[in-house]
């Protein structure tokens, strides 16, 4: 089977997740082709061809002019798959492509069952398994969900290609978030706040339990846009995706984002006076308890 | 100035989800239903830029069975001046190529400016139905909107990247933008617009007449995820689930010493 | 000596008193007059409400409460000091009264005289008495005003102004009276029926005859001046709460304690809901302002304000006498101002111990009302989204709706969808079916009822939040929607008997939903158990005494007047009840009523903590309650207080599941 990879970058920079693509077309077994939209200086690391764009000509959101540099590469690899991540790039460039090639387009896979695609639903709370029986498919894969077994390696063949720009759209810049002093990817533990802790002062606990056990503390989006948390606390698909070696959820229930972002923790507990809360499918360890109490007793155990 | 909203009632995600017997979507018994969170933001959006403008006409639509219009009413209630039902018992059977499909037939000759959706929906959650409608109307589409200024000729928003990071793009209308948490805070309707809303028209078109788009893709099965066999789960007293998780965390972790 | 004495003596009899006397009356009852209609007129700008059916009824009520000072002598001090102060005016103007009867009326038209004999020298004696406790009180009020100045008291220059007035009045008649008896009396037996008035007479002897009759004369002139001053000045100072305050208590509301006025839904022709401007108001709202005297005893209790949140139910009513009578074009909703409306929990204790028997609870929700409905505001997103859940899972903790019967499990008890032939429906509560730590009361409820040999149903997933947290907080559509669903499930049933384990569901299935058309009777289970107990159907044993506070849910004690019930059962089980001083009906609120156990409490301290450092200082290591909303405010109350170790707080019902005999 032949794929087309669609990597990311911005501003030149090649973006990691790109390699979840490419962990994918290995797990399936396919023949892999990579397109992006970035540097050549900033290449992804793979012996294949790779059709390069140059960003600079490109700019940073043009959709219309990365869908037709795709169509010239699609017309010309003929891949059965096009697979793209189930990110801000992903969900906004598959459906166009899909429209202009009347393919089927899968969002946000999770696992494959032979030629079928599973994806979440509910809030993770159900899984569907879905295929098209069109000659080319389109699939964005779940951030995370798929990841190389090994450090990425290699030299692409690069094929530049001619831009033409052209864009309705114009892009203005980009806006950093408010600046915070903590990196939650380097932590090695992260106690995060969920809804569950119910209000803003019960953040304290969540807060000593993390420098009990030696590490930072975060939060889940519902938390952080409600204003109890900074932005830089926030672990998710929108915030930050971490990997530390303990991650405590605290009051999580466990929503996709979330997991998406938190998933590939080595060792996860969870703490939720819900049994079925949907965290329990990543949690090694589902405490079932009112974190109001549990945290405040587990500090103090480990302090004493 | 024409707007349209693109409006989908699901399931509350609380709710405790059952396999329907063709096993191909969940059951409808016994679930409370609402407008999907996302669209609540397009709606919202839509009624701040009429009353911005001071003058134009806001359409909500929304596909599926007849219970779907208690929630085009509460768009009614918000400030949307019609709706339009476009009516289908199974609308949870067709893909979201022939919902934007069917979207499109009826849109098309109405000449909107500006088309406010919901980014994704909460139960089906494929993100494509906005994209795909703008593509299919010829409409440039920004996806993932937290920001929305316009003058009614030229909208200036703002992307949620990752990490926090936001995309400031400018594009003419008429155009599709699909909206995200952050957005706005919607609206609570006042009880006088609630009253209105009852006798606002709400038209229903068979989606017979609007679809003739066969499925890009078809759903095997739908199912319950299986449950991690590893995943430990502990109850009871705090101070013995105390004891117990720090000997887990020691034998398990290397965190504590 | 006869026991007499000549009225109008030393000032005369005749047209040259009489006609001034009668045209300075007259000048002082149309100024009284017309200044009351000037206040009346602003009265009228408010809604109709009818408060004078049974108006004969209404009046002697009212008399009998305004003579008898109940209200206003519920607080020692001031309250007793009043009374007395109010009694000793109030015989003094009966007996200006009966003077001017006799002196005006029956001497001359019928030649009849009684201020005579016997009975002369008990009116002598009770107005010289009356007088003397009239000032003593009046400067004991004096000192407390300006000297002991109690925080939160308001003092204005008009407090001074009546102060100077009526005191000059009660010591002018005094002097009146020893002027005339240093004249006609000194030395007699019948002096020492006036004993005050001999007092002063002897005070006065060294001026001699002439110049007592001058100084008799002259007194006697200001006096009247200043009395019928008095009159005229009635409506245009506090005064005026001798007529107001006792009027407010015929026009008092014979509803159920604790009534909203339940809105017309289905009118098309309403257009505005609730309270924003003046004419939102009913002419009793207005007048409510009116007989407020500023107190403060409202203030004194409210537990928003004891906490530092910027309400008081005092100030509120002043404000809306400001703008009614000030600036009617004001919009009321913002010089009350949103922290201040959406602080009240409605716990009444401001309306329970008024002595004006003002109206404040029904105001604030009105205002929310308007908020809500009219503007879509709510005291925080939290509370939206709470309200919104409620509209969507028929309960505000958001939770499936299919999953509100699941606390059930294992208690062989079923939904009324599949066994309507029950005892009684156990009308569960939104806390109670999904809150982990009340879940326990439901649980311990039916257990209960299981002993004492009855079948419990439950609605289930059929059964929707009562509606009364969103209710209170404004949103009357909501409520009529869900008590209307819940009222045709229970119809639906033929229930013939409800019984609810929150007050709160309680006191609006009781009452409130008698407005929307249900007629079944409705029992908190301390009741419900109590009767069961007494009839020797519920059996329970003793274990061992401990010691223990109770807590009166306003829901259950001021709102329904439900005291004892809790307390017998308490006992019955070895509860040593160690009293709080705030109880009964003075209770103080845990702070989750009014709708506000959806919203976070962000102004001032924490009510409930308040509350439970209250328990703690009675010693006893256990708060008792028999209401979701306060036991779930304590648990929070006591870590925020910092009590873990020495206080802990249980409900009623699982301190009984335990003393069931076993085997």
């Amino acid at each position: 089977m032949k794929t087309l990879l669609i990597a990311e970058s911005r501003q030149g920079k090649l973006l990691t997740g790109s390699y979840e693509t490419l962990a994918f077309a290995r797990q399936v077994g396919a023949e892999v082709t990579m397109f992006l939209v970035g540097s050549e200086s900033d290449l992804p690391k793979f012996d294949g061809r790779l059709y390069l764009a140059d960003y600079n000509e490109v700019g940073e959101y043009n959709p219309e002019e990365h869908l037709r540099l795709l169509l010239e590469v699609i017309n010309k690899e003929k891949p059965q798959l096009v697979i793209l991540s189930h990110s801000s790039y992903g969900w906004d460039l598959a459906p166009r492509i899909a429209l202009a090639l009347q393919a089927g387009q899968i969002s946000e896979v999770v696992d494959f069952q032979g030629a079928s695609m599973v994806v979440p639903a509910c809030n993770a709370k159900l899984q569907r398994v879905v295929q098209t029986q069109k000659e080319l498919t389109v699939i964005t894969l779940q951030a995370g969900a798929f990841s190389l077994a090994d450090e990425p390696s290699g030299v692409p063949t690069v094929e530049k290609l001619a831009v033409q720009v052209a864009s309705k759209m114009e892009f203005i810049g980009y806006e950093e978030p408010e600046a915070g002093g903590v990196d939650l990817s380097k932590a090695e533990v992260i106690v995060s706040a969920g809804r569950g802790i119910g209000k803003p002062e019960n953040l304290a606990m969540i807060e000593s339990l993390a420098k009990a056990l030696g590490g930072e503390y975060g939060a889940s989006r519902p938390v952080v846009d409600s204003g109890w948390a900074e932005h830089n606390r926030q672990v998710g698909s929108t915030g930050q995706m971490v990997s530390p070696k303990l991650y405590v959820a605290c009051g999580i229930s466990g929503a996709i984002q979330h997991m998406a972002g938190m998933k590939k923790s080595e060792f996860i507990v969870a703490i939720n006076t819900d049994r079925d809360a949907p965290i329990g499918e990543v949690a090694d360890v589902l405490v079932v308890a009112d974190l109001k109490q549990f945290l405040p007793a587990l500090t103090t155990r480990l302090e004493g | 100035m024409k707007i349209l909203i693109c409006i989908k009632q699901v399931p509350d995600m609380e709710s405790r989800f059952k396999i329907n017997a063709a096993g191909t979507w969940y059951s409808d018994q016994d679930l409370a239903w609402r407008m999907n969170e996302y669209d609540e933001f397009a709606v919202e959006q839509a009624v701040k830029l009429r009353e911005q403008l001071g003058e134009a006409e806001v359409v909500v639509l929304s596909v599926g069975p007849d219970k779907v219009k208690e929630t085009m009413k509460k768009a009614l209630a918000m400030g949307a001046d019609r709706g339009v039902h476009i009516h289908d018992e199974a609308s949870y059977e067709k893909d979201s190529f022939q919902i934007a499909s069917a979207i499109a037939a009826y849109a098309g000759e109405q000449g909107f400016d500006a088309i406010f959706t919901g980014m994704q929906s909460q139960d089906r959650g494929s993100a494509q139905v906005g994209v795909l409608l703008a593509g299919l109307l010829g409409l440039p589409a920004v996806t993932t909107i937290v920001d929305f200024v316009c003058d009614g000729k030229t909208a200036t928003v703002k992307r949620e990247l990752e990490g926090g990071l936001k995309a400031v793009v400018k594009l003419p209308l008429p155009a599709l933008f699909t909206c995200q948490l952050g957005l706005n805070t919607p609206r609570y309707p006042t009880l006088p617009n609630i009253m209105k809303a009852k006798k606002k028209e709400l038209v229903s078109l068979p989606i017979a007449d609007l679809l003739t788009a066969e499925a890009m893709t078809t759903t095997n099965l739908i199912r319950f995820p299986e449950k991690k066999g590893a995943g430990l789960i502990l109850e009871g007293d705090i101070s013995q689930l105390t004891e117990q998780l720090v000997a887990i965390l020691k034998d398990k972790t290397a965190v504590l010493k | 000596m006869e026991f007499t004495r000549e009225i109008y003596w030393n000032v005369g009899h005749g047209a040259g008193t009489l006609v001034p006397m009668y045209v300075l009356l007259l000048t002082a009852l149309c100024i009284l007059v017309w200044g009351s209609w000037q206040r009346i007129k602003i009265y009228r700008l408010g809604r109709e409400l009818q408060r004078i059916d049974d108006l004969p009824r209404r009046v002697v009520e009212a008399l009998y409460q305004v003579l008898a000072q109940l209200r206003v002598m519920r607080v020692k001090g001031a309250g007793t000091a009043h009374g007395l102060f109010f009694w000793g005016f109030f015989l003094l103007f009966v007996g200006t009264c009966l003077i001017v009867l006799q002196a005006d009326v029956t001497d001359p038209l019928f030649d009849v005289k009684f201020l005579k004999g016997p009975f002369y020298l008990v009116f002598s004696l009770v107005l010289d008495i009356a007088g003397a406790i009239a000032i003593i009180m009046l400067a004991g009020l004096f000192v407390r005003r300006y000297l002991l100045k109690p925080p939160g008291l308001e003092t204005r220059q008009e407090d001074a102004f009546i102060h100077v007035l009526l005191m000059v009045i009660l010591l002018t008649g005094f002097v009146i009276e020893g002027a005339r008896m240093a004249v006609t009396e000194i030395g007699t037996n019948l002096s020492l029926w006036s004993p005050v008035g001999l007092l002063f007479a002897k005070g006065l002897a060294g001026i001699g005859e002439d110049g007592q009759r001058a100084l008799h004369a002259g007194l006697w002139w200001l006096h009247l001046l200043l009395a019928l001053g008095f009159v005229a000045a009635l409506p245009f100072t506090k005064l005026r709460h001798i007529l107001t305050t006792s009027a407010n208590y015929i026009f008092v509301d014979h509803g159920p304690k604790g009534g909203l006025v339940t809105l017309d839904m289905e009118n098309e022709e309403v257009e505005r809901f609730g309270t924003a401007n003046l004419g939102d108001l009913t002419w009793k709202d207005i007048f409510d302002a009116d007989a407020c005297t500023l107190c403060k005893r409202c203030q004194d209790r409210c537990p928003a304000f004891a906490t530092d949140k910027p309400l008081s139910p005092m100030k509120m009513i002043n404000q809306l006498q400001e703008i009614a009578f000030d600036s009617p074009e004001s919009s009321l909703t913002e010089t009350v101002g949103q922290d201040e409306i959406w602080s009240c929990t409605t716990c009444r204790a401001c309306q329970e111990i008024c002595p004006a028997v003002i109206e404040h609870v029904p105001k604030f929700v009105d205002m929310r009302r308007n908020l809500v409905l009219m503007e879509g505001q709510f005291p925080g997103e939290e509370v939206m989204t709470a309200v919104d859940n409620t509209e969507v899972n028929g309960n505000p903790l958001g939770l499936a709706f299919a999953a509100r019967g699941d606390w059930a499990e294992g208690l062989g008890i079923k939904a009324l969808a599949d066994d309507p032939d029950v005892d009684l429906l156990y009308f569960v509560g939104c806390y109670a079916s999904f809150d982990k730590r009340n879940i326990k009361i439901a649980r311990s409820f039916v257990t209960l009822c299981q002993a004492a040999g009855l079948k419990v149903g439950i609605l289930g997933k059929e059964e929707k939040c009562c509606g009364e947290p969103v209710r209170k907080i404004g949103n009357e559509y909501l409520y009529q929607s869900l008590a209307s669903e819940n009222i045709e499930r229970i119809q639906g049933y033929g229930v013939k008997q409800i019984v609810t384990t929150c007050p709160h569901c309680f006191n609006t299935l009781a009452k409130d939903y008698a407005d929307l058309g249900l007629d079944v009777p409705v029992e908190h289970y301390t009741v419900f158990l109590d009767r069961l107990l007494d009839k020797g159907l519920l059996k329970l044993v003793m274990p061992q005494s401990f010691a223990c506070s109770y807590h009166d849910s306003c829901y259950l004690g001021r709102y329904n007047d439900i005291y004892e019930a809790p307390r017998r059962l308490l006992s019955m089980v070895g509860g040593a009840l160690a009293e709080m001083t705030k109880s009964r009906a003075e209770s103080f609120c845990c702070g989750a009523g009014g709708g506000r156990i959806l919203a976070e409490e962000k102004l001032g301290t924490r009510i409930s903590e308040s509350r439970v450092r209250m328990a703690a200082e009675t010693g006893a290591p256990l708060l008792v309650s028999s209401c979701p909303f306060c036991l779930t405010m304590f648990e929070d109350g006591i870590k925020g207080a910092g009590f873990e170790e020495t206080l802990a707080s249980k409900d009623i019902a699982e301190i009984l599941v335990e003393c069931l005999p076993t085997g």
